[in-house]
Order: C-alpha cells, then structure tokens, then sequence
C-alpha cells in the first residue's frame, strides 16, 4: 500500500516535471504536424478558405514541372555541395589533430567562429566578397588580367557562391564532430602501423579514414538534411535568383504558402518533403543503433 | 638527423597549411569588418583596397540613427527570454526522463515522442505553426517567435544523458532526510549539472539571436523587428543599402564573438557537436 503511493506521487512529480515541455511541444510542434497533413487535402489559404478537395493539391504537385524542377535543384546543389562538405572538415580535422600542426588551437577557433554567425550573416558575408561590380573577389581577378565573373547572373555561378557560403558556415561544425572521431582511435592502430613501416598520409588512409567512417556517415546525412532545406543563407545572397534558379524547396513552399496564399497546396509539399527527410532520419537511425539515444 | 629534418619540415609544411586554412576562415569576417568603416563613395569605387582610406563611422551612425538600439532590444529580449524557457523547461524534462527511470515504465516513450522533433525540419513546419501562433493572437508579438521554438530536443537530450550519470542513491537519500521532488531537484540536482547548463546557455542564446525565418513570418511591425529582420529589411526592393547591411551585420555579429571569446572552451568542446538543431 505504501509502496503503491509512494509510486502514485512519482508518476505526479514525473508528469509536472514533464508537462511545460510536453504541453509545447503538442501545441508547436506535433499539432503544426497534423494541420500541415489536414491542410494539405484542403484549399486552405491562410484567411477564409479552407474546403476539402481531397487528393487535389497532391495531384497537382505530382504533375507540376515546377515542383519536380525545383525538387532536382535541390539535390543537384546539395549533390554539388557534399564532397566539400564531408571532406574539408576532415583534412582540417586530420590537421589540427597532428602533432606536427602548430597553433592547433587557434586553427580550430578561428574555424568554427562562422558555425555561430547567422545563415542570412553568413550569406551576406560571402555575396559582399563575390559582389559582381566592387567585389573582392572580381578586383582580384581583374588585378590579374581577368575577366570580372558574372557571381549573380550566372545561375551556376551563384550556385557556387551558396555553396560557398554554405561550406564556410559548416566546416568547423563539422571538423568538432571529426575531431571527436579521430580522438577516439585507439594510438595502438596507429602505433602498429608505424611499425609496420607506414608514413603519416599512409597512416591516415589506413587508419584513420577506416575508423572514421561512422563519423563520415553522420556527417553526411546531416550535412544532406542540412543542404535540402538551405533557405536563409540563400536570402542573404541571391534571394532564389537569377530567375528561380537558386530557388530551393524550401523557399518554393514559402513562397507558395506565404506569397501565392496556397496554404494547403505549400503543406502538401511540406508532407512530400518531409517523406524524404523521414527517409534520412530513419537510416541515420538506425545507422547509429538509435541516434545514440541511452 | 634527417628523421628530424624531415620532422621540421612536416612541422613547417602543416603549420603553414593551417595558418591559411585560419586565414581563409577568418578573411570574409575581417574584410565586412574593414568594408563597414568605409563611407559609400570608398565602398563603390576601384581600386579597392584592405583598410579604409578615410575611417568612417558613416554607417554606424546610419543603422543607429534609423532605430537600430531598437531592433537590439527585441533580438536581445527573443534570446534572453527564450533561453531561460529552454533552459527551465529542458532541465526539467531532461532531470525526470533520467531520474524516474526504474519508477516509471513509460520514460522512453515519453523521450521517445520528442525524438519525433528530430525527425522533421522546423522549416517543413512553419506554415502551420504559423497558423497555430496566428489563432492565439500571438500575430505581430514576439512570445509567437519565442514559445514555438523553446521546446528543443538536442537540450531535453543533453540534460537527460547528464542525469543518467548521477547515481539514484543521491535523491533516495535526499528523499529520506524528507525533502520534496522538486527541491531535490533546484538545490541537489541543478548545480550538478552546470556543465550543460553552461553549454545550452550559449547555444541557446545563439541560437535564438539568429533566429530567422519565424520572426520574419511572425513581426510585421518596424519596431517589433528583431536585427535579423531588420537587415533583411535593408536588401529592399529599391535596391540594396549596403552601407546600412555592412554596419548591422558586424553589430550583429559582435555579442557571437564577445561569447565565442569569453566562452570558448565551452563550445569547442565535445558538447560542440551536440548542437545541432535550435
């Protein structure tokens, strides 16, 4: 009997302790979840519309050269972004981790300062040197008896200062979690295969990229997941332009939802969105035995 | 002999590599820097070069004259308010998901449901918690851009893992001596974990410092802005102020920077990768 109280007060302690948390989380985010789900079979426009039209906004999306257009520009910048993104941080990681590098500590600082600045900062940081007239950059190029690059007009040009901007921002974020890596090999490996006769860069092949690559794997999805929905720092650089031709998918559902007031055709593709991300999410899960939870 | 000359010159070559690997990082921060104390005739004419050739205060004065101190007071208020939600909320939920463990059955399912908030993008969600801020009137107020987001799993996560460490007996015998849950918890428990505190405290605030895309849907008054907003604001369709951008990003950069110096072995730390999401 006492026993059984004393459990009872547990669960009530449990559920205050719980509840402000919970009780945000339902109202902010796991009620947005199902609205975004019912507003997609609607014709919702964010006032005083909203019917049911069933399957309709899916139909359409599904058919839409637009969305499937904006969809293979997403990957293809996020397809175009990843080598950097996954390899950088490595080499600086690989770096800052040697003993023959001098100044490790201030390399990394210095590295990760851009991870804290904001993406719309970040963006305008990046377009202020890539600045078609009066950028640095071009002055360079001119300097040396170039051509001035047209960053802005030129949509795979302003693709590459995104992705610029973007692996800036990320690098050090990304060197951390491949410092924690690499400060996880045992100095046994590498202590046998300096006795095998190997050299540093054939240490680092054999070694450390091998027991690395559960770290090489999350960084890739993250970076991936983080690729797909670039939206801030792309405001701060060429806000979708030339044309759409920067315009990614998660700028294309504002722009539907908050611009056109197609509120239910926008969560329609937020629900075909997050399928994907679910998709990664899911095999980052189980990649890492349950996001490392416990 | 030359095993230490081929170690001296590694040691040259690598240090070498990272002096201009910090450089790289480093050179857009410190060329905006130098670019904002130049006046807009400096700023738009060849040849350009590093330090300003007359030092100007020009657009300081501009972003603060057109209420800038303003904007600073909403960012500062989102970040300071929020943080302390995230931090009170987050500690609690992360405290009773690791204490209440073997009392309790259903502690990873609870846990469970706010993995879901890892699952899916906040930006997937804003149409709708867009909606949801507009129908309780928080519309054009900044609690609509604060409460969405306090709820944040990476610290629930952070402070739940922290709390798994500390052994059951400590709250069993503070339960014996006859003190109540949640006093075990503010004057036992919390100083124990100042670590995460300290951790979640900076990246919270960073956080929301630099939140973006809510308060842009969310503020639709001038004087509601948040700096974020305000310098969206200034790449105007007339055309951008670059003047006006240059001097508001530095100064939005510099609390970040004042944090990231005073702080650093706290954020460079393993907890570094931990912050992941806002």
């Amino acid at each position: 009997m006492g026993k059984r109280r004393k459990s009872f007060s547990h669960t009530k302690s449990f559920w205050m302790f719980v509840a402000p948390a919970l009780l945000l989380f339902f109202v902010f985010f796991i009620l947005p979840l199902f609205l975004s789900i019912g507003f997609s079979f609607t014709n919702y426009d964010g006032w005083k519309t909203m019917e049911f039209v069933g399957l309709e906004n899916y139909k359409k999306l599904l058919v839409s050269g637009e969305f499937y257009k904006t969809l293979a520009r997403t990957f293809g910048y996020a397809i175009f972004s990843l080598p950097f993104k996954v390899i950088i941080p490595l080499l600086i990681a690989a770096l800052v981790t040697s003993r023959y590098c001098k100044g490790i500590t201030a390399i990394r600082t210095i590295t990760y300062l851009p991870v804290l600045i904001s993406a719309l900062v970040v963006g305008i940081t990046i377009n202020w040197m890539f600045g078609q007239e009066y950028g640095l950059i071009n002055f360079i190029i001119q300097s040396l008896g170039g051509k001035p690059m047209e960053w802005s007009l030129n949509p795979f040009l302003a693709t590459f200062v995104i992705s610029f901007a973007s692996n800036w921002a990320s690098t050090g974020f990304y060197m951390i979690m491949y410092i924690g890596g690499i400060k996880n090999i045992s100095p046994e490996l590498y202590e046998a295969a300096s006795v095998d006769g190997a050299k540093s860069y054939q240490a680092f092949f054999r070694v450390t990229l091998p027991m690395l690559s559960p770290t090489i794997f999350i960084v890739l999805l993250l970076s991936t997941v983080n690729l797909l929905k670039e939206y801030a720092l792309v405001q701060g650089i060429t806000s979708g332009g030339p044309g759409t031709s920067t315009t990614y998918i998660v700028q294309y559902m504002f722009d539907q939802g908050f611009t056109q007031y197609r509120y239910g055709y926008a969560s329609a593709i937020g629900v075909v969105v997050s399928l994907i991300f679910i998709v990664i999410a899911a095999i980052q899960f189980k990649m890492t035995k349950g996001g490392e939870v416990d | 002999m030359s095993a230490s000359r081929n170690k001296t010159i590694t040691t040259i070559l690598l240090t070498a590599i990272g002096i201009v690997t910090a450089f790289v990082m480093v050179f857009p921060i410190v060329w905006l820097l130098m670019s904002s104390f130049k006046d807009s005739t400096e700023l738009f004419a060849y040849p350009l070069h590093f330090l300003p050739a007359h030092f100007s205060l020009d657009s300081y004065k501009g972003v603060i004259e057109s209420g800038f101190f303003q904007y600073v007071k909403n960012s500062l208020f989102l970040a300071v308010v929020g943080t302390v939600i995230t931090l009170v909320i987050s500690a609690m939920c992360g405290y009773a998901l690791a204490i209440y463990r073997h009392e309790i059955s259903y502690t990873n399912k609870v846990f469970a449901v706010f993995l879901l908030g890892t699952l899916i993008p906040g930006e997937i969600l804003t149409i709708s918690q867009f909606t949801v801020v507009s129908e309780i009137g928080l519309y054009n107020n900044i609690w609509g851009c604060i409460l969405p987001v306090v709820t944040t799993t990476t610290g629930i996560f952070m402070y739940r893992q922290h709390f798994m460490t500390i052994p059951l007996s400590l709250a069993e015998s503070a339960r014996l001596d006859g003190a109540h849950e949640f006093k075990i918890f503010t004057q036992i428990m919390m100083p124990l974990a100042s670590s995460v505190t300290v951790s979640l405290t900076i990246f919270s605030f960073v956080w929301r410092w630099n939140d973006y895309i809510l308060p842009l849907m969310v503020l639709s008054d001038q004087d509601k802005f948040t700096i974020q907003i305000a310098i969206k604001s200034y790449i105007g369709t007339m055309g951008i102020n670059w003047n006006a951008i240059l001097a508001s990003s530095i100064l939005s950069i510099l609390p970040i920077v004042i944090i990231f110096i005073f702080l650093q072995k706290y954020i460079t730390g393993g907890l570094a990768a931990t912050g992941v999401k806002g």
